[in-house]
């Protein structure tokens, strides 16, 4: 017993430090009061959930920064990027940053988890899903008719909704495509390794073209599925303890989406700040192609960010019925909260 | 026989089984006293449940990331100590193989795992590859050593007696080289599971690489959690089987026999 | 005498270490030759090349300049007609095997058969110890079974280097009197060359004494001792074996020599 004792008193000191460490969360998760506006700009931090680039929410975030609409809501913004995907799911839980993005999809399905993660969608951006399935122009597959006998891949750990989505619509038995999971590589198309590969609609599709391997994409909103986009969320707790400021954030970053929309060009600049060495056609390709599907559907009449329970409702039956959340959520309207500023 | 294997099992596990459960108490005790999210840290009771909810899954899915690691251990080491004796029976082969040796063990692993996907498919292929690689160095140095280090007094004893070299090898370099095989396995064993692991992480669905990556996408913090506990145990386990191993084969060898 | 009747010759054979910083002469000019079945010690002080002049006898090493032969042929090719046997100080047992597995080697690896391993342990005392691995051995156990695996090919020539050497002196007293006990129960006598820096044992056990001393070593002496066989202990008390004593201890006198001395 004597010979663990060292060990034991080092534990207890490294206990101790940790918890002394820890006085600065407290004050971080204090709600500031909404009611009563001060002179300080509310210090938030925004994590974008992927490495910079332009994706469009995060596209709103870096020029309301750049160009002041955050300072001029008494805001004080940081923004972060996750190290690893994922990463932004523990820190809202913790309380160490209180805006990030999230799929609409991957939002139901966290709110529907064992245990279930209580985040809400302050802002829809992406009114159409952006997962699509790529097959090479030369591969001979026409539609998704002719998937039968061939390989998908695909992201993450199993096959996702829209896929089975596809499948469904066009009669294709789910036995008769080998599924197999992959990694984030497109060489596994262009290797032949797979002959169907899942891709983020403004990203692989260009990236693979520039690289000399032009491509046909599929998407599951082809066949009528009920896709949603990107979304700026944050938790349950911080928007009923703060709704002031998610409400002037959610106007800060649409003001940001505005005026990248008018100014492409010093849009993609901005983006260059935080994403060094990125290719700017690429960037601009991936602006262009998330403003139009941002513009689309419901938002063509009710402005960017728009979000409807018919919406989320629809969504999350559709994710149900191809078993993409674990379990049905009991009130989907929870899942959502309007922050969208009444239209001058 | 057998009071003293329990001896030593109980003086071997008691005192790590008491530290471990000290250290789980200050775990479960300080996420409840600091209200930890369970998406941040589980707690132990969490894991706990989680496993108990369904061992046969992680059971399962262990024996499955042991098979690769042991298929890859077995071929990786099988390659190496072939290489071993031809480098110690020629010096320009010796010159030709080490620094392809040492490049080898040099590159991340990691980072050539999704290339081996590329190359060779979705099933238990890279993770072979990456186990096997992982084996190899470790094992030919070893083995390297254990061949050239025999005892100058026996050696000339063999001499003596015109003993060929391949009689020289079987009867004296090789059982003599057991020591330092039998080390080398105690290292590579353990990186053949966390090679295994590793290459699950990128392809494939089964073993407790891909759980652990299932589990943290989804955010199910105590599964992944648990596999992790299960991987640990299980190399726990192998230690403990190579180490009563060594005991058995290697009685003669004065770094065995002074041990308690 | 025609050169075919002895059993070891050495003619003019000197030996220099080059492998070293400066060059090392171990022998100068040795001549000698053992006529079959003799039991010759070779007494010297350390460091006098006792031990490269057996190396070389027994084809261990090729000696600088002169000639060797064994039963009238290079060593080397009296050593790969397993004509000569080697028992060490250090008896470099293989400590994975037992007893009779050590003794069984040499069978193994010349082809012999097997059976016979079980009548070397008889002979050299060891039988109840069969199964024992070297490590459960004392020191004079461990040597006995290096002779024993020595005597396991049938040598007709067994060398043997300071192979008490390491014993403590109840051992190596009893040791010497098993050896004597052991060569003589053979058919036909071994020819033995012991080398030894102990007067005593080289006197108990030989049949003559050749004395190598000094840097180089030269052969500075070579009796006949005509003690009684068998050997008892109670001839170390004779009056002879006194006088064979002296005699020795005088030629080893380092005031004659140059080159450090070790007591008997």
């Amino acid at each position: 017993m004597k010979r663990y004792l060292p060990a034991l008193l080092a534990l207890l000191l490294a206990l101790l430090v940790l918890s002394c460490g820890d006085d600065d969360d407290e004050a971080a998760r204090d709600p500031s009061p909404s009611a009563t506006p001060s002179a300080e700009p509310d210090k938030v931090t925004f994590m974008a959930g992927f490495r910079a680039q332009a994706n469009l929410p995060f596209v709103g975030a870096y020029v309301a920064k750049e160009k002041g609409f955050f300072a001029e809501n008494r805001l004080d913004v940081e923004i972060q990027h996750v190290a690893t995907p994922g990463d932004n799911y523990p820190a809202l839980a913790a309380g160490t940053i209180q805006f990030s993005t999230a799929d609409a999809s991957e939002l139901l399905n966290k709110r529907a988890g064992d245990p279930p993660l209580p985040i809400v969608s302050i802002a829809l951006i992406g009114q159409t899903g952006q997962q699509g399935f790529a097959v090479l122009e030369d591969s001979g597959i026409e539609s998704p008719v002719d998937w039968t006998g061939k390989t998908a891949g695909y992201k993450g750990a199993t096959v996702t909704p829209d896929y089975l989505a596809v499948l469904q619509a066009n009669g294709v038995a789910r036995d008769s495509v080998t599924e197999v999971r992959v990694g984030f590589e497109p060489q596994i198309l262009t290797e032949g390794q797979v002959d169907i590969f899942p891709v983020f609609l403004s990203n692989e599709p260009d990236t693979l073209a520039r690289l000399g391997f032009p491509t046909r994409v599929f998407t599951a909103a082809d066949y009528g599925a009920p896709t949603l986009g990107l979304t700026y969320t944050a938790t349950e707790e911080y928007v009923a303890e703060n709704p002031d400021i998610v409400r002037r954030f959610v106007r800060a970053v649409l003001q940001g989406i505005a005026y990248a929309d008018e100014n492409r060009d010093e849009a993609i600049d901005i983006v260059l700040q935080y994403a060094e060495g990125a290719d700017r056609e690429h960037q601009r390709f991936m602006l262009d192609t998330e403003l139009t599907m941002a513009k689309d559907g419901e938002a063509a009449d009710n402005g960017i960010g728009y979000q409807s329970i018919e919406q989320w409702q629809a969504l999350h039956d559709y994710q149900v019925e191809h078993g993409g959340i674990p379990r049905a959520l009991d009130d989907v309207s929870k899942a959502f909260a309007d922050f969208q500023p009444a239209t001058e | 026989m057998m009071r003293s294997v329990l001896r030593v099992i109980a003086g071997c596990v008691v005192p790590p089984l008491l530290a471990f459960a000290l250290l789980i108490a200050f775990w479960e005790s300080y996420i409840a006293w600091r209200d930890v999210s369970i998406f941040v840290m589980p707690a132990p009771s969490d894991i706990a449940e989680r496993f108990a909810d369904d061992p046969g899954f992680f059971v399962e899915e262990g024996w499955w990331t042991l098979y690769e690691a042991t298929l890859g251990l077995l071929i990786g080491s099988i390659v190496a100590l072939l290489a071993a004796v031809a480098m110690s029976y020629s010096r320009p082969l010796e010159r030709a193989i080490f620094p392809i040796a040492v490049a080898i063990k040099v590159t991340p692993l990691v980072a050539i795992s999704p290339v081996l996907v590329i190359v060779f498919g979705f099933g238990v292929m890279p993770k072979l590859i990456i186990a096997t690689l992982l084996c190899f160095f470790p094992m030919l140095v070893n083995a390297t050593i254990g061949f050239r280090d025999v005892n100058p007094a026996q050696l000339e004893f063999f001499r003596s007696i015109n003993a060929s070299p391949w009689q020289v090898f079987w009867k004296l370099r090789a059982p003599g080289s057991l020591p330092y095989i039998m080390s080398a396995l105690k290292i590579t064993y353990p990186l053949a599971l966390t090679g295994a692991v590793v290459a699950e992480w990128f392809s494939g669905t089964r073993g407790l690489g891909y759980v652990i990556y299932a589990a943290w996408l989804n955010l199910r913090t105590a599964e992944l959690f648990a596999a992790i506990a299960v991987l640990a145990v299980t190399g726990v386990f192998i230690y403990a089987v190579l180490s009563l191993l060594e005991q058995r084969l290697l009685f003669w060898h004065e770094s065995v026999r002074s041990v308690r | 005498m025609a050169k075919v009747s002895f059993h070891v010759s050495l003619n003019s054979v000197s030996h220099v270490f080059t492998d070293g910083r400066l060059p090392l002469r171990a022998l100068e000019d040795i001549f000698l030759t053992v006529p079959a079945g003799q039991f010759v010690s070779v007494l010297g002080p350390s460091g006098c090349g006792k031990s490269t002049l057996l190396r070389i006898i027994g084809g261990l090493v090729r000696p600088s300049s002169g000639g060797v032969e064994v039963a009238g042929d290079a060593p080397n090719r009296a050593q790969a007609t397993r004509e000569i046997g080697f028992v060490f100080q250090d008896p470099a047992l293989l400590p994975w095997r037992t007893v009779l597995g050590n003794v069984t080697l040499p069978l193994e690896v010349t082809g012999r058969r097997r059976e016979l391993a079980p009548l070397l342990l008889r002979l050299t005392g060891l039988s109840e110890f069969a199964d024992y691995y070297p490590h459960q051995l004392s020191g004079g156990m461990q040597q006995r079974t290096a002779l024993a695996r020595a005597l396991a090919i049938d040598p007709a020539l067994l060398l043997m280097d300071e192979p008490f050497g390491a014993l403590d002196e109840i051992t190596r007293t009893s040791m010497r009197y098993e050896l004597l006990r052991i060569w003589s129960a053979a058919e036909r006598r071994r020819t033995v060359i012991f080398v030894t820096h102990s007067i005593t044992e080289a006197l108990v056990l030989s049949d003559r004494v050749v004395v190598l001393s000094g840097q180089p070593g030269r052969i500075v002496a070579d009796i006949e001792v005509e003690l009684e066989r068998p050997r008892t202990p109670e001839i170390e008390r004779s009056s002879a074996f006194l006088d064979y004593t002296d005699y020795l201890r005088e030629m080893l006198n380092p005031s004659r020599m140059q080159g450090p001395v070790v007591s008997a």
